[in-house]
């Protein structure tokens, strides 16, 4: 039980850390850690073996989110 | 001691605090890129409650959905940019 | 509590490890798997830290790599046994090839660590405490300070080489 609330606060301060950071490319990687922490606690709150599908769901979809943004804030760096 | 919903009052306040964090987040952010990152944000704070009440269909399908939607928000953007 | 805190603080030194290694052995710090890992390595760099770690850091968020692996093996023991563990690691694959990765370091973490998993939860661990383990490996290297973290692995990445 305490793993979950450990895996809770360290989202929460991944949050903070994203929202205060201002540079798009050092806010990814904090997003990243949120997103890790919110996987483990999806498997944390339910033990289920649906809940690794959707564990994996959330976190493949979330990692191609920020591939998807951080390749269109490359590609728009590059050109303006 | 879990409830029904399988949350307790400390994760409650937790998780809805990231959702937040991110709603608010998303209304200051000036870059559109800030902006779509807080949205992601919102969701990983919903995201447990979905978790929470057993409803992990639900939780598959809308994990695959945002990030499309996030997408095609960036392709729109880009368009935009272009044009600009 | 204090010791299952404890046994936290060693699942993620043992994680921490596990990782790093798999993700320097594959030669991640190497060079950009797609455009946004080159962008978020640049960004790192005028931060003030280094290059070669900015890269694997920026591989980290565009792909799930080991570090992802490890998680989602351990949350496939903790369901499911080794079987899950396994499982994990083609959902991993798959979502190497959705982010158009070419690389195989998240399936090799996510095998490997599935049995290191399973072998530390005969000896007492929980598999929970190798998520919540693995979660604050990943805050170690993305979240508490960039620049210091690219500078070790940038420091690990010439070691390697």
């Amino acid at each position: 039980m305490i793993a979950l609330y450990l895996v809770a606060a360290i989202a929460v301060f991944a949050a903070i850390r994203a929202t205060v950071e201002k540079n798009t490319g050092r806010k990814l990687p904090y997003v990243n850690v949120m997103n890790f922490a919110v996987a483990g606690a999806i498997v944390l709150l339910l033990d289920h073996p649906l809940a690794l599908v959707a564990a994996a769901a959330y976190f493949v979809g979330s990692t191609l989110e920020a591939n998807a943004i951080a390749s269109t804030y490359a590609g728009g760096e590059r050109r303006g | 001691m879990r409830g029904v919903s399988g949350v307790d009052d400390i994760l409650v306040i937790l998780f809805a605090a990231v959702a937040l964090i991110g709603a608010v987040s998303a209304h200051l952010q000036r870059d559109r890129f800030g902006k779509l990152i807080a949205v992601g944000i919102i969701f990983g704070g919903i995201a447990p409650f979905i978790a929470a009440r057993g409803y992990l269909d639900v939780l598959i399908a809308v994990s695959l959905i945002v990030p499309v939607t996030t997408i095609i928000i960036l392709l729109i953007c880009r368009r935009d940019a272009h044009d600009a | 509590m204090l010791g299952q805190l404890l046994h936290i603080l060693a699942a993620a030194i043992v994680s921490w490890i596990l990782f790093v290694t798999v993700d320097v052995f594959f030669r991640l710090p190497e060079a950009g798997g797609v455009s946004g890992a080159s962008a978020i390595a640049r960004d790192i760099e005028a931060g003030g830290g280094a290059l070669s770690g900015g890269t694997m850091m920026g591989n980290i968020v565009c792909s799930p790599d080991a570090s992802a692996g490890t998680l989602l093996a351990a949350c496939g023991v903790y369901v499911a046994g080794i079987p899950g563990g396994l499982v994990a690691a083609a959902l991993v694959f798959i979502g190497n090839r959705i982010c158009h990765d070419p690389g195989y370091a998240g399936t090799t973490g996510a095998v490997l660590a599935t049995f290191v998993v399973y072998g530390f939860t005969q000896v007492g661990f929980a598999a929970t405490d190798f998520i919540a383990g693995m979660v604050i490996a990943i805050l170690t290297i993305q979240g508490l300070s960039h620049a210091h973290a690219s500078r070790l692995l940038a420091r690990l990445w010439r070691v390697r080489q």
